[in-house]
């Protein structure tokens, strides 16, 4: 490892440990842990906007359906943990993953084929079937009013059920997320990925299989959005079609363009703009007026987003 | 279902087809020219038809507000265009992200203004009068006012396949969406034009607020369906062509009508599932050519 | 980490550090400013010893962006109204309202309940439009041991009895000032078929939880007085376009058609209603009384005439609280109260109540229970009170028809039935 990686890994470390020891080192004036809650949403919103990114910013394929992949994943973890009857961790977060990236194969089969917007819009339309399907399906998903009857998880004994426990376990996933993502996105296959977003033709040309390459891209994304799905649903014990809409694969998108699409800590800081804008300001400030004036003062003041702007700070 | 049934439901179909082509008119003629999918398009849309309520208001006059609201967007067009737009070309993200902020931006403006008579309560916009009547077709009432829709939206149709064909301005807007870089290496003033288009597209999406309201009434959320209906249009026809959100909506509106008719059960997500056939087998569109946003 | 894999840099982005830099300063300040927000919880013992005297906080949630954003607003202008006639002080404590909005969205909803319970440590909470959000706050609620008085949500598993308590179950700390959906389409339904002698009827609803229950409700009643419902048609929830649907219940031969929808959706069907010429083809519209509330009625004016709906209050109900409650509410705010407006008030009037009973002390949750169980007040939609088994409130429901009065289009109370009880599971 050279230095200044070495250096860069001791500072995420530090910065993880100190994220993953907040309850501890917070409780002295925030005893309340009603932050210590929103930093886990911020997290596992922080994990979903970064699989999205693996798509809109690294395979240049901007999805505008991939709530589908959230929510469905919050859905499989929840009926399978209900169907089977057990809480181990394990079942549910494996068929949220499982069921994520399934529904993710179907949907990614028949939309890599379109480019471009006629992409996002193949993408918002197979959405808006599986929101259909979750609204509708009653019996399996409990339809509109929702799937309620979520339970937190255990592991090798341990129960989630404590807050602090349901801290780790979604900071110590966030970090894994984020390490493989990092994996990911340097490595060869990262690159190819980052050559068809630039020239399809041309890695075509080089004798790469782009549309499988996209295809497996989607699929990898689906299964990480999965994994936030079950987060989401043990954090709130409820799944709801809202999961799976539009408004929220809209959430998503624009959690990764705030922070930067194409860079691995953008998506995090935008999901933490939007939730704190979303989730803690006080009612009395219209949220929406604030997040719209927000996302334009980013584009004409902060390109490429959070993280290029940061970047182009420490360079100065 | 009996051949009235079916001839009423081919008006309805045919009267939301009209809707829609006014609606997506203006996004496909922005998208065409400048390359811009514009996502306040559902806000302007909205704000058109708050504009519209306000104008009925004050003067007691639909046809008034008919004229005003168009113009009021085409002037807001003006402005935004250049303002927050014009350094953007070609970066399709900052794009995305930027316009919806200005629809979240206008549509809490709509639902703060209670003292405007705006706010979150549903309003209606009255049918003008003349049109608030039905007639008898096939031994039913049909609203008067869906006709007129149908008959408005054919003339505003061939209005702009006119200004398309057989004017300058339509000339430089066909060789625009060919290429616009040669447009500009020619010397055409392509940031005028571009205002011009993006002002031109406004303002449609403002005339359609105003002709959609009296039916489709006024709530808030009612610019992001305005938005997903005319995407849907513009996606279905083929990009950015007049031609193709002809086609579009109306392969869109009659197919969704008679898809709720005989498909209840699939009512809910039926829009997107006529788009994704299209898509399926014709990953452009119904006329797109390949040239995509890029 | 990832620089090889960044956007292409465009040029013309390295000029402008200065301001990028100041821009990126001040947005971590915002940040930071809204940490300390989050922080000002302080003991959690602290509520416990909340007594008379002490500040009464309550927090509200309610909608007041997205579709039910006009509701919120009504549900908030009546509670301020209320407190305001009171001097800001219940049970001799002053009283802050803390308001938050739940954006229909039930992760928000969760969030901020969340917040008023670890954050503000509110002594009660009222509110919440959407059944799903009511739903998924339950078991937070339910846990905190937080009392609760929702004020609209309907859904009928909120307050009964459920299998696993799936999608939702009565819990001690939940108490419901509005309606289960079983009140408003059960008792009509029994009541058209055996009073009103109409022996057919044709359902149409909104394609959701809500829609579908009441429609089940609605059927069961009917058929209990022997009637029969020959068929549904149900339309997606803020369907834009409703003359499809119309044209299909004009193409059915069963003329009398009960409904369940509201808001925008009420004024499309019922525009669409006349516009197809169904009253002069001999149908009837039947519905919940939310398909000829004040704000559809607002729309789309003698359009609904003739349409016979029950509900638990009317604008127009002749009683002392309820033209008192009109005369206060359209002197501060010149408007009418609606429904959502009279929910609320009997949310914030039984909590009064129950207060006083017990001096204000709401620390002792179960002393606070009992109290609210034992309320009775005549509201302004009549007699009030908590089912004791259940906490859904008890109450009666009228049967109104639209008619015009004065040039005004409203609801006219022509029968009542009594005290109608969700049968609680």
């Amino acid at each position: 490892m050279s230095r200044p990686a070495l250096a860069r890994a001791a500072i995420v470390a530090v910065a993880w440990l100190a994220l993953a020891t907040f309850p501890e080192w917070s409780q002295f004036w925030e005893s309340s842990r009603f932050a210590t809650g929103i930093i886990r949403q911020i997290l596992i919103f922080a994990i979903f906007a970064s699989s999205l990114d693996l798509l809109v910013g690294y395979a240049g394929l901007p999805s505008l359906g991939h709530a589908a992949f959230f929510g469905g994943g919050a859905y499989a973890a929840a009926i399978a943990a209900q169907r089977l009857g057990t809480d181990e961790l394990v079942v549910s977060l494996g068929a949220g993953i499982l069921g994520a990236a399934l529904l993710a194969l179907a949907v990614g089969f028949l939309a890599v084929r379109a480019v471009g917007i006629f992409f996002l819009m193949l993408t918002l339309a197979l959405a808006q079937m599986v929101f259909a399907i979750a609204f509708q399906a009653t019996d399996l998903t409990g339809g509109s009013n929702g799937f309620s009857a979520v339970h937190r998880p255990i592991l090798f004994g341990i129960d989630f059920n404590a807050a602090g426990n349901l801290y780790l376990l979604v900071c110590v996933t966030f970090l894994l997320v984020l390490l493989l993502l990092w994996r990911i996105t340097t490595s060869s296959y990262g690159r190819a990925l980052v050559g068809v977003r630039e020239n399809e033709r041309r890695m075509r040309a080089l004798g790469y299989d782009t549309r499988t390459l996209k295809l497996s891209a989607f699929v990898l994304a689906g299964a990480i959005a999965g994994v936030a799905g079950a987060l989401s649903s043990y954090e709130f014990r409820f799944v709801s079609p809202n999961d799976v809409a539009l408004s929220t694969s809209v959430t998503g998108f624009v959690m990764v363009l705030i922070g930067g699409a194409g860079t691995l800590f953008g998506p995090v800081l935008g999901a933490a703009v939007v939730l704190l804008i979303e989730r803690v300001l006080p009612s009395q400030l219209p949220a929406q007026t604030v997040l719209g004036i927000v996302f334009i003062l980013f584009v004409v003041f902060a390109r490429q987003g959070i993280a290029g702007a940061l970047r182009r700070m420490v360079r100065a | 279902m009996t051949f009235e049934d079916a001839l009423q439901q081919a008006l309805n179909g045919l009267s939301f087809g009209a809707l829609l082509f006014i609606l997506a008119a203006g996004l496909s003629l922005i998208f065409g020219m400048m390359d811009v999918v514009n996502l306040a398009h559902g806000a302007f849309y909205m704000l058109g038809a708050y504009v519209a309520l306000s104008v009925t208001r004050a003067t007691g006059s639909f046809w008034i507000a008919l004229i005003v609201a168009p113009l009021a967007l085409a002037a807001f067009g003006l402005i935004i265009e250049p303002l927050l737009l014009r350094r953007l070309r070609g970066r399709h993200l900052d794009q995305v992200l930027i316009t919806i902020g200005l629809s979240l931006v206008i549509a809490d403006f709509i639902r703060l203004r209670d003292d405007w008579g705006w706010g979150a309560t549903v309003r209606s916009l009255p049918f003008p009068a003349g049109l608030d009547r039905s007639i008898q077709i096939a031994g039913s009432d049909y609203p008067t006012y869906r006709l007129f829709v149908i008959a408005f939206s054919a003339a505003l149709a061939f209005l702009l396949y006119v200004l398309h064909r057989r004017t300058r301005l339509g000339a430089l807007v066909r060789a625009g969406v060919g290429d616009a870089q040669m447009l500009s290496a020619l010397g055409v003033d392509t940031d005028r034009l571009f205002t011009l288009t993006f002002a031109v597209g406004a303002g449609l999406a403002g005339l359609a607020g105003v002709v959609a309201a009296p039916v489709f009434g006024l709530q808030p959320g009612m610019d992001i369906d305005a938005l997903i209906y005319s995407l849907i249009v513009v996606v279905v026809g083929g990009l950015g062509s007049l031609s193709g959100a002809i086609a579009g909506s109306a392969v869109v509106g009659p197919a969704d009508t008679f898809g709720k008719v005989l498909f209840p059960q699939f009512a809910l997500a039926l829009i997107f599932a006529i788009m994704a056939l299209v898509l399926l087998f014709r990953p452009t569109g119904l006329l797109g050519r390949v040239r995509i946003g890029r | 980490m990832s620089d090889q894999n960044d956007l292409a840099a465009k040029p013309g982005s390295h000029n402008r550090m200065s301001r990028r830099a100041f821009l990126i300063s001040t947005s971590a300040v915002a940040l930071a400013a809204c940490a300390p927000a989050t922080s000002t919880g302080g003991n959690p013992a602290s509520s416990a010893a909340a007594t008379a005297g002490k500040a009464l906080k309550i927090g509200q949630l309610l909608p007041f962006t997205k579709v039910y954003a006009e509701l919120g607003n009504s549900m908030k202008r009546s509670t301020d109204l209320y407190l305001k006639t009171k001097g800001n002080r219940l049970a001799n404590r002053p009283v802050t309202v803390i308001y938050e909005d739940e954006a229909n969205d039930p992760q928000v909803g969760l969030a901020k309940t969340q917040k008023f319970i670890d954050q503000d440590q509110v002594d009660v909470m009222l509110g919440v439009v959407a059944t799903p959000i009511a739903y998924a706050i339950r078991n937070a609620v339910d846990s905190a041991k937080m009392i609760y008085i929702a004020t609209n949500a309907g859904g009928n598993a909120l307050t009964r009895t459920t299998n696993n308590c799936t999608p939702s179950c009565k819990s001690p700390y939940i108490f419901r000032s509005s309606f289960s959906s079983y009140q408003i389409s059960e008792p009509i339904g029994e009541y058209m078929a055996s009073t009103k002698g109409v022996k057919e009827v044709f359902t149409f609803v909104a394609d959701y939880g809500f829609g579908t229950e009441s429609q089940a409700d609605f059927t069961t009643g009917f058929t209990k007085g022997g009637g029969k419902v020959t068929g549904t048609l149900k339309a997606p929830l803020g369907s834009a376009d409703f003359v499809p649907f119309v044209t299909q219940l004009k193409s059915q031969p069963t003329k009398d058609i009960y409904s369940f929808f509201s808001g925008a959706d009420a004024v499309k069907y019922i525009q669409a209603w006349n516009q197809l010429g169904l009253p002069a083809a001999g149908y009837k519209m039947y519905g919940a009384g939310f398909l000829t509330e004040q704000d559809v009625l607002a729309v789309v004016k003698d359009q609904a005439n003739g349409a016979i709906t029950s509900l638990f209050w009317a604008v127009e109900l002749d009683n002392p609280e309820n033209k008192s409650f009109k005369d206060a509410y359209q002197k501060e705010y010149n408007l009418l109260p609606d429904v959502f407006a009279v929910q609320a008030w009997d949310g914030m009037r039984a909590l009064d109540e129950a207060l006083q009973k017990t001096n204000g002390d709401t620390s002792d949750k179960a002393k606070l229970i009992a109290a609210l169980e034992a309320v009775k007040f005549n509201s302004p939609r009549g007699a009030f009170e908590f089912d004791k088994d259940t906490h859904n409130v008890i109450q009666d429901m009228y049967i109104r028809e639209v008619k015009t009065v004065n040039g005004q289009a409203v609801n006219t109370i022509s029968d009542k039935i009594g005290r109608v009880t969700d049968p609680g599971k």
